[in-house]
């Protein structure tokens, strides 16, 4: 049972990581920094509840605020240039927070343990669910929270003018321009809110995990979050949430047995789904057929 | 005054070595910018298949004992075929204005690969033949490594020869057509597809020839270094400038200089990341590179 709920839990957050991409990809920007924001997210609520003994919830609001600030400074100089560009500046990012963590050591006694980073042996004692005596079901009803949190501010965000905004410079960014938005202002924003969600993505994931080192956060991690809202598409944010249930619980979990093998079925399966439908698995067409399918067809966008 | 003078010859030397080691970095940064200036798209695969070129030619080696030369060769071979299976597996069939997609497939082939080195090698690394390992030359106080010596030679007639097929050649001629203008390159009867090949294929060559290069100068391959190959690759592209093929040899001989000054200072663990700041000073001040056009670029 544990392990499924784990499961759960690691959906919860891969979810949290996708729909960090997700905002930003609305603006038509591709980042591959999101694991950098993830890590920040981690170790500074790691270090607040194990160093400064926090309660999790400001620990986890810090590291979410401290990884949006940053994403809020990386947006500035990559956002001045657009487009692929951004891609390179944001996996600079990520490779610098990555070689960051990997050089931070700030060890503390703590009775009669030493706590805290220790460089490359990661960081170690997140224990503040065991310590609190929180159970499983109680961490998993946690995690969840923040992603349908997440998930609905961001369904309702698309619903007003805002998403229309976001959209706009998406979809044309002169056309959006020409009507008086600001186009840095709403990229930067993104931007921020992207690294606030994967903040809390990654401030989850050290106190489920209970141990986080650099090497959790590679390129790889950041190619997850962006690869979960190209296959569940744009068109809303559930795309992104069947996405990740699709790789973490059927892909990644059914093709366990291939053992070492799977990584690379992983490769090639995205290439397979990049020349099969550029546009995302779930795209507005298969979504359309899939509701009409199930009798969901309503108010929808006819002819999108 | 001892100690200063001590210092400065140990300076010198560092950049000294760090330039000529950074005859590889320009290389591979040559080979993004080529195809980004062909296409207008990243090759996610680009270091990965450098260095997947670079396994063959050990494996060359080890095997048939191949000389020095041939083991250049079929590393560079290797390297320009994964260059034209990357082709034809992440770009030629993705519609031309799907950046996105490209970059996702490339990112998948990049995995790919990489699992196969991992793969075939079981990641642990393997000793790469060294070269000329025992030539030193000693112009006063310096000393010059005939190894990097031998790699900045290659990497200078690598790029001679790129830019001879690019400027003197009607291959070169049909390239340089498609990435100026590709419609009106169509209309001129040149195949856009075969001339995308055809730049794929030379940058696996070039990549191949680079990836022998670092291996043989740092005297190890491992699927370790992917990566961090493919990041410096992309750092030497933006900053030399997109699609600039001058701007990616400075900038990749900058970038080896700077790093071995950083590692003489902060240590090779701390190295990188100033390598990966210097991207951001870049990003702020000069965003479109050394050499780059100020047009906006997607």
């Amino acid at each position: 049972m544990s392990y499924y709920l784990g499961l759960v839990q690691l959906i919860g957050i891969h979810t949290l990581l996708g729909l960090s991409a997700y905002v930003l990809m609305l603006t038509g920007q591709l980042s591959l920094g999101q694991a950098g924001f993830f890590a920040i997210g981690a170790y500074t609520a790691g270090i607040l509840t194990v160093i400064f003994e926090l309660p999790i919830l400001p620990a986890l609001l810090s590291g979410a605020c401290i990884a949006a600030f940053f994403a809020f400074l990386v947006g500035f100089p990559a956002l001045r240039v657009k487009g692929l560009m951004l891609v390179v500046a944001t996996i600079a990012f990520s490779e610098f927070v990555r070689l960051f963590f990997f050089n931070v050591s700030w060890r503390v006694p703590r009775g009669d343990i030493v706590v805290g980073p220790d460089s490359t042996n990661g960081f170690r004692e997140i224990r503040y669910f065991v310590a609190n005596g929180w159970s499983a079901w109680e961490i998993t009803a946690f995690v969840w929270v923040f992603v349908l949190l997440a998930m609905a501010l961001l369904w309702w965000t698309d619903r007003s003018r805002a998403g229309a905004v976001l959209r706009a410079v998406g979809e044309d960014e002169l056309a959006a321009q020409s009507v008086g938005i600001n186009l840095t202002a709403v990229k930067v924003t993104a931007m921020a809110a992207g690294g606030f969600i994967a903040g809390i993505g990654g401030a989850l994931y050290a106190h489920t995990a209970t141990y986080v080192d650099h090497l959790t956060f590679t390129v790889l991690l950041a190619t997850f979050a962006i690869a979960y809202p190209i296959l569940g598409g744009l068109s809303s944010v559930f795309g992104t949430l069947v996405a990740v249930v699709f790789i973490q619980g059927v892909l990644v979990e059914g093709l366990r047995f291939l053992g070492d093998w799977r990584n690379i079925v992983f490769g090639l399966l995205i290439i397979a789904a990049m020349n099969l439908k550029p546009s995302g698995l779930f795209d507005a067409r298969t979504a359309r057929i899939l509701k009409r399918a199930v009798g969901l067809e309503g108010r929808g966008q006819p002819g999108a | 005054m001892g100690d200063f003078w001590f210092e400065l010859v140990e300076i010198t030397q560092t950049v000294g070595d760090g330039l000529l080691f950074g005859a590889t970095y320009a290389l591979i940064g040559i080979g993004f910018t080529l195809i980004f200036g062909a296409m207008g798209k990243l090759n996610m695969t680009y270091a990965a298949a450098s260095l997947g070129g670079a396994y063959v030619g050990l494996a060359a080696f080890t095997f048939v004992n191949a000389p020095a030369l041939v083991v250049f060769l079929v590393s560079a071979l290797a390297s320009g075929i994964v260059g034209f299976i990357a082709y034809l597996t992440c770009f030629r069939f993705i519609p031309i204005h799907n950046h996105l997609a490209a970059l996702m497939a490339s990112i998948g082939g990049l995995f790919f690969i990489d699992e196969i080195v991992i793969h075939t090698t079981d990641g642990s690394p393997l000793t790469f033949p060294a070269m000329f390992e025992d030539v030193m030359f000693e112009p006063g106080p310096f000393g010059i490594r005939g190894d990097l010596l031998f790699v900045f030679a290659v990497c200078i007639a690598a790029t001679a020869g790129l830019l001879w097929v690019l400027y003197r050649s009607r291959l070169g001629l049909a390239t340089r057509a498609v990435s100026q203008q590709d419609v009106a390159a169509r209309l001129c009867g040149i195949d856009v597809h075969r001339t995308n090949a055809v730049t794929f294929v030379l940058a696996g060559l070039l990549g191949g020839i680079a990836g022998a290069m670092t291996a043989a100068a740092v005297g190890v391959l491992s699927p370790l270094v992917t990566v961090p190959l493919t990041v410096k690759g992309l750092i030497v592209t933006v900053i030399g400038g997109l699609g600039s093929i001058p701007g990616a040899i400075a900038a990749g001989l900058l970038v080896g200089g700077l790093e071995n000054v950083f590692l003489y200072f902060r240590g090779v663990n701390e190295r990188d990341m100033y390598v990966l700041l210097l991207l951001f000073v870049f990003l702020v001040f000069r965003p479109h590179g050394i050499f780059g056009s100020a047009i906006d670029q997607d």
